[in-house]
């Protein structure tokens, strides 16, 4: 890594400490403590939107603002399996075919049909896409509290004195396996190869002949599989609630603009704080109220500090 | 008068431009050089819209490397891409007149010049057809035109004869040396056509590679042996 | 064809006469529900307005239009019972608030490529849902939020519209001022600026144009009536509700007026119907308010693709090839 981006995770790192001190600081660590797993948890999956949405957008030119939408269609349709009686690890794994179906299908079909037009534009279609599949979610499951839940929430392991479930765990292991198989795929794989030359030049690559369509594919499944998980976990620590689940992608497009829509790392680390931050304000009795803003602010504020003494200059493709 | 002082422009490990001088005098210069020499490069880094690592940029004495690139403009810069940029929805009279709209001087005044440079480049009768309906050509005019306004010092060109036809590009010649006459402004212009450089420009500058390799009246720069291997490479005879 | 300020187009006299229309009939067709929601209408067409004209002028994407009126909305409420003033006064001070919050908004975004101003504007949206929902709207409370249990204090309407038919015109005719205003804006100069800016920002940048003045500039326009469309929305029903100005509800706002086309007058008013109608017509019809929602992502992803001009634009070309002409 650059020094500069070590400078950005160390700004990161000051930042979820500053809070930490100024709220948790008189509190037992075993009260704090909890906010931080839950924190770190919840950023977890706030990263791992973000990375499926950077991996995608650097392959593909798409930001992708349908993934939650697809994560809520297959957090629905694992609950319905359940309903019906289907063993839940099955149920999961259709949580997780569904997303990936229903992202798979936009990238095939829909996506080529404005592979020409601006960023902005490829985006916003991704909204159209998500407003389809949040009305079709809500007119075929009524409103009604529903919760997704998972084995995991009823272990508790116990770290560093501190009770926490299995479930919050596995978010946080995920987020950082993912983190380095993607970063692995990308660094050591033919595939990955490619998609890094796609990303870097994709005019240049189809004339060197890379397969841009099979690279894309693959980064339209990976931002699938992603969403199906990231949805997965989001029905189960947040809410399964469509609407809820949908808007999740608010604060992973948060955390990759944290990673300045680039370097996974700060993606990882963005969204970890993010949710760290969010999580400690709870014990703040006057921003507890706005916390979920959290993410934004610091998004902002990331926005902000990277655009210091720049002018808009057209040096690169962005 | 334009002096180029040492600008050197980095892409990463890329250097693009290796500490390029030149100070330009002549009323039209020009710049050739191969694909890829940083000719774009370095009329990007005068208009601002790259950042030079190292070196200095002085118009008739002014610093314009500290300048936001459309406070250049207001100084006297103008600047045509090598496709030009006609707004469709706007008339060619309108065109034209956003590279005023900054100054605070009378519109009647304003409105006037515009008609003016338009009737110069043979547009006059086209002043209110809306730019979508305008050819290739009558773009590149208007692009000329929109030069022409407002008080300018250094008007660059890139490859603006680029999909033209003989007498177009002629014509285009004909206007880039009117230039110096009407509005006292220097040109810069790059162009791949040889004939059109040699037939306007008093002097040229040759880049290759990032490097400036001659420099000088026009006819001593392209006689020169330097710049034929810089184009057609060095001959290897095998036997 | 000379195109001076108070020029006439054939598309700007048909609106001006829709809009003579509108205030003189619209009226006295409606029962007081739907008189309700055709203010309702017209104040989200005024709305419609500022964010199409960023996208289709400057190609800006503004995705928290809606939850700027909430900003106007509580603006005008708080001032209404904060002070004595005149409605007027609260709503062009609602406008001014506005503006400036949608500049604070924006601001890490305005000089960005313009994807960063859709993210950064999603994420606004965002914020603002949670900060409506934390701190509601006033309702005559005492302290900063203004809010208070039980009922509301009375709402004091303009001394020109105090019935629900008066101030359906009143709305009509601020609606159709926006509407010249920004207007008026593409005829001067800062509407040359965005067709060059549109064109290329560094063209733009190169004829002397302060690219990032004329896009602040523009949002602040569309901000500033954003708060104006609050504030009368907040006028017609006399408190508002957080539910009004959800994300989600600033996302499909600007997906209609893609829908609707960006470029058009019309295509703002259409696209105000299908916002507010549309959902209250299959509420009627018994068909579930959900596939609004599938009808107007399906609608944003046709026009985008094949239809870019929208509704209004395919109108235009009709009507076009039916005089005779070039569509």
């Amino acid at each position: 890594m650059t020094r500069g981006s070590w400078v950005n995770w160390g700004v990161y790192a000051a930042l979820m400490a500053g809070i930490w001190l100024a709220l948790a600081g008189g509190m037992p660590f075993k009260v704090t403590g909890m906010f931080l797993a839950s924190g770190l948890a919840i950023g977890s999956l706030y990263a791992l939107g973000g990375i499926g949405m950077v991996v995608l957008y650097r392959a593909s030119g798409v930001l992708n603002f349908s993934a939650g939408a697809a994560g809520a269609a297959g957090a629905m349709t694992a609950w319905q399996l359940v309903q019906w009686g289907l063993w839940p690890p099955l149920a999961w794994v259709g949580c997780i075919a569904v997303a990936l179906a229903l992202t798979l299908a936009y990238g095939r079909y829909l996506a080529p049909l404005l592979a020409w037009r601006e960023t902005v534009v490829k985006a916003v279609a991704t909204l159209g896409f998500a407003l389809i599949i949040l009305g079709l979610v809500s007119f075929i499951w009524i409103d009604d509290p529903r919760s997704l839940e998972l084995p995991t929430d009823q272990i508790g392991i116990v770290l560093f004195g501190l009770r926490v479930t299995a479930t919050r765990l596995m978010a946080f292991a995920a987020a950082i396996a993912i983190v380095i198989g993607i970063w692995a795929f990308l660094g050591r794989t033919e595939i990955g190869l490619q998609m890094r030359a796609v990303a870097n030049a994709r005019d240049l690559s189809a004339l060197l002949g890379i397969p841009i369509r099979r690279v894309e594919t693959i980064a339209w499944g990976i931002s699938g599989l992603l969403a199906g998980f990231t949805g997965l976990m989001f029905a189960n620590l947040i809410r399964l609630e469509p609407v809820v689940i949908t808007f999740m992608v608010i604060p992973s497009i948060a955390a990759a603009l944290a990673g300045r829509l680039n370097s996974l790392s700060l993606v990882l680390v963005g969204g970890l704080s993010m949710g760290v931050i969010e999580s400690l304000l709870t014990l703040s009795p006057v921003l507890k109220g706005v916390r979920p803003i959290a993410p934004f602010v610091i998004a902002a504020l990331v926005l902000l500090w990277s655009q210091r003494g720049t002018r808009l200059t057209f040096g690169g493709r962005d | 008068m334009i002096q180029i002082d040492a600008v050197t422009v980095r892409f990463g490990g890329l250097i693009a431009l290796n500490e390029v001088s030149a100070t330009l005098t002549a009323p039209v210069a020009g710049i050739i050089g191969p694909n890829g020499a940083g000719k774009t490069t370095l009329m990007n880094v005068v208009s601002g819209f790259i950042t030079a690592r190292s070196g200095q940029v002085l118009v008739e004495g002014q610093d314009f490397l500290r300048l936001a690139p459309h406070r250049r403009a207001q100084k006297g810069l103008r600047r045509s891409f090598q496709r030009e940029q006609i707004a469709d929805d706007l008339t060619v009279l309108e065109n034209v007149l956003v590279q005023t709209d900054w100054s605070l001087t009378g519109a009647r005044a304003k409105r006037a010049e515009a008609m003016e440079m338009l009737a110069v480049v043979g547009l006059a009768d086209h002043a209110h057809k809306i730019g979508g309906a305008l050819s290739g050509f009558e773009r590149r005019l208007t692009d000329v035109a929109r030069c022409l306004v407002g008080a300018p010092r250094l008007v660059m060109f890139d490859e603006p004869a680029g999909g033209m036809s003989v007498e177009e590009t002629d014509r285009l010649g004909d206007l880039v040396l009117q230039i110096h006459g009407l509005t006292g402004a220097q040109t810069v212009i790059i162009d791949h056509d040889v004939e059109l450089i040699r037939r306007i420009c008093a002097e040229t500058l040759v880049l290759d590679f990032g490097r400036r390799i001659a420099f000088g009246p026009t006819a001593d720069v392209l006689a020169d042996p330097k710049v034929k291997a810089a184009y057609l490479g060095t001959e290897e005879v095998t036997a | 064809m000379d195109r001076s300020l108070f020029r006439l187009t054939p598309s700007g006299s048909t609106g001006l006469i829709f809009a003579a229309l509108c205030f003189a009939f619209l009226p006295m067709l409606a029962g007081s529900y739907w008189l309700s929601v055709l203010t309702s209408a017209v104040i989200f067409a005024m709305a419609t307005s500022g964010v199409a004209f960023m996208y289709a002028r400057l190609g800006m994407v503004s995705l928290t239009q809606v939850g700027l009126m909430g900003i106007g909305g509580w603006v005008m409420l708080r001032l209404n019972y904060l002070f004595d003033w005149p409605f007027e006064v609260n709503m062009v001070l609602a406008a001014l608030a506005t503006m400036i919050c949608g500049w604070i908004l924006a601001l890490p975004a305005l000089r960005m490529r313009g994807l960063y101003l859709a993210l950064v504007t999603l994420m606004a949206a965002g914020g603002l849902e949670i900060l409506f929902a934390t701190y509601q709207f006033p309702n005559g409370g005492e302290g900063f939020w203004g809010v208070k249990i039980g009922s509301s204090d009375p709402f004091r309407r303009p001394w020109l519209a105090q019935t629900p038919e008066a101030y359906l015109r009143y709305c009509i005719v601020i609606a159709t001022l926006g509407f010249l205003f920004i207007e008026g804006h593409r005829r001067l100069f800062p509407g040359r600026a965005w067709a060059l800016i549109r064109r290329s920002e560094a063209a733009a940048m190169a004829a002397g144009v302060n690219v990032t003045l004329y896009k602040t500039w523009a949002f602040g326009i569309a901000g500033a009536i954003a708060g104006a469309s609050g504030a009368l929305l907040a006028g017609s029903l006399g408190l508002l509700d957080d539910g009004t100005f959800r994300a989600s509800e600033s996302i499909m706002l600007f997906a209609l007026a893609i829908v609707g086309g960006a470029r058009f007058w019309l295509g703002a008013v259409i696209a105000a119907v299908l916002f507010r109608i549309l959902p209250g017509l299959l509420n009627t019809w018994g068909v579930d308010t959900d596939l609004a929602l599938v009808i107007f992502g399906a609608g944003l992803l046709h026009a985008l693709i094949t239809a870019p001009n929208g509704i209004a634009g395919q109108i235009h070309d009709l009507v076009a090839r039916l005089r005779g002409g070039k569509p």
